[in-house]
């Protein structure tokens, strides 16, 4: 087991922890897309180590954190303009208060 | 070890010009002990912090505006072994140490706790979604004439024709969106001195005021010699060796950049937002596929 | 212990630790920028596990992607300057043994799999650069074509919720 794979997954672990950690426990939309971020964070940690690591000739993992990234950027506008339409509608972005999206 | 010395030497010596050159455009005086005088002046006064602040916010900003272009200055090459690192995506990582600024800028201007710097921070990040783009396209374009991101690579490959007559449309957008980065006017949004007082300057005394000054000047010459490598062919040039080729080119950027603003009025950033969008970035596509043209058509 | 193990060890656990600061202040500029510095350091493990040309991009993006965020933050929120100290979490015991069991559960998978025989080197930066070039616009290229396709989508899709229902006459 190469020590550099372990520590480089063990991070991508503990970022997914915390993402998970934060998305879940957060009230308020702006912080839960946080958390998703460091989720996806995670995600791209683990692409990086193994395309090192595992398939250093193989160029299409590196295509693959570029598609994570551009996620991301997707996931910060939708969820921003969603932020702005709530925020209109309502004045908040607070989960709690948004109950009334439960099906 | 030497390298990173001299270049930094360097950078001193040309941030000092340049803060002698803003004076002069700014005031019409030419004194060459100015910035000396005034950088006593400012260590000499007292150093005052807002109440409430965001303390690290506070003290980390002024530092990172100074590291961000020292960082971008690593990878500009002033002749072809005078570089710090010639990294093999130098082109890219010169933008990357240079949204820096804009961190740096956000932070100085919440973490003090004043209105008047809130303002400005907030102004700089509307004026980077306007600005933004018209420095990554242009690059681009260069990029794809050298076909390499390494900056000495880039130099090299302007040995015929210099990409100012190769491109000219890509370095009008690339000189504005510079000024537009050093917040140079009439880009000084996030600083402007008549409606925001100083802006994110405005709570800053002493010490950190000087080392935000510094780190704009120093902001100034980085962005004057990425303009130089990208688009003035760098250190070549006949008869002069190639450092004094350089010099006198990126000293000529600074003045040209510190001259143009002076008579202009401050852009509004509403203004700036619409043109650098509606007008900047369709002509950025058009240099991007122009030279694309080009690159495929000249041998 | 080499160098590179040194500093991805290093550039991981600044990652982490800027993480776990996002939730635990109660400043939202702060937790904006604490994610910053956060994905800063992942750009930078990126350059220290030898991805140059993703180590600079990741430092390149985020900086702007965050620095939004820290706006949003600042707009959205009651309380931005955290001075005074509203609890903005629920189910937090829920929360926190579910982001406990997702690492341990993460862990377990790196420790116990085979992760078969490990390659010593990687191609060179310039090198890397321009495979990612050729694989972007050859065999990837519908991938990427659809990424960019959707990321239109998704600026437009943004632009039509964010815009507000009632049009406004007169004033343009």
């Amino acid at each position: 087991m190469n020590v550099e794979l372990l520590l480089a997954l063990v991070t991508g672990a503990a970022l997914f922890g915390v993402g998970i950690y934060g998305a879940l426990s957060q009230t308020n939309l702006v912080m839960i897309m946080m958390g998703v971020e460091l989720i996806l964070a995670a995600a791209m940690v683990n692409l990086v180590a193994f395309w090192r690591y595992l398939h250093p000739d193989a160029a299409a993992a590196q295509m693959f954190v570029l598609i994570v990234m551009t996620v991301m950027a997707i996931e910060m506008a939708v969820g921003f303009g969603v932020a702005i339409a709530r925020f209109r509608a309502r004045g908040s972005v607070e989960m709690e208060e948004a109950a009334e999206l439960k099906g | 070890m030497t390298t990173v010395l001299v270049l930094l030497l360097l950078l001193a010596a040309g941030t000092y010009l340049v803060a002698v050159l803003e004076a002069w455009t700014a005031s019409g005086r030419f004194r060459l002990a100015g910035p000396v005088v005034a950088g006593i002046a400012l260590l000499g006064r007292e150093f005052i912090v807002p109440r409430k602040p965001d303390r690290i916010f506070f003290e980390v900003a002024p530092v990172l505006l100074l590291l961000s272009a020292l960082l971008a200055a690593a990878v500009v090459p002033l002749t072809p072994d005078l570089i710090i690192t010639d990294l093999a995506t130098g082109a890219l990582f010169i933008n990357a140490a240079l949204v820096y600024v804009l961190v740096a800028l956000l932070m100085a201007g919440w973490g003090p706790n004043g209105a008047y710097a809130m303002i400005g921070g907030w102004r700089f990040l509307g004026q980077l979604i306007a600005y933004a783009m018209l420095i990554v396209m242009p690059i681009t374009a260069v990029v794809m004439r050298a076909e390499s991101l390494l900056t000495t690579r880039i130099v090299a490959s302007q040995a015929g024709l210099w990409n100012i007559v190769y491109q000219p449309l890509g370095f009008m957008l690339f000189f504005v969106a510079a000024m537009a980065l050093a917040f140079l006017p009439p880009f000084d949004l996030p600083t402007a001195k008549a409606e925001l007082a100083g802006g994110v300057e405005a709570e800053y005394s002493g010490v950190r005021l000087a080392i935000f000054r510094l780190g704009r000047l120093a902001l100034i010459v980085t962005l004057a010699a990425a303009a130089v490598v990208f688009y003035l062919g760098g250190w070549q040039g006949p008869w002069l060796p190639p450092w004094a080729w350089s010099a006198i080119k990126i000293l000529a950027v600074c003045a040209t950049m510190l001259l143009a603003g002076r008579a202009m009025p401050r852009v509004r950033d509403a203004d700036l937002l619409h043109w650098c969008w509606i007008l900047g970035i369709p002509l950025a596509l058009l240099n991007i596929f122009l030279v694309g043209l080009l690159v495929l058509v000249l041998p | 212990m080499s160098a590179q193990t040194f500093f991805i060890g290093f550039f991981g656990l600044a990652a982490v630790w800027f993480g776990v600061v996002v939730f635990r202040t109660h400043s939202m500029v702060r937790s904006a920028l604490a994610l910053l510095f956060s994905q800063t350091a992942l750009g930078a493990l990126f350059l220290s596990m030898q991805a140059e040309f993703l180590g600079v991009l990741q430092i390149m993006m985020m900086a702007t992607e965050m620095s939004i965020m820290a706006i949003f933050m600042v707009m959205f929120m009651m309380d931005p300057g955290g001075l005074g100290e509203m609890d903005m979490t629920h189910q937090k015991r829920l929360s926190l043994a579910a982001g406990f069991v997702a690492f341990a559960a993460a862990v377990a998978a790196a420790v116990f799999v085979d992760w078969g025989p490990v390659a010593g080197v990687a191609p060179d930066a310039a090198q890397q650069t321009h495979d990612l070039g050729i694989e972007l616009l050859g065999r990837s290229m519908l991938i990427f074509e659809t990424a960019g396709v959707t990321i239109l989508t998704a600026m437009i899709a943004a632009t039509a919720v964010a815009m507000p229902a009632v049009k406004r006459i007169g004033n343009k």
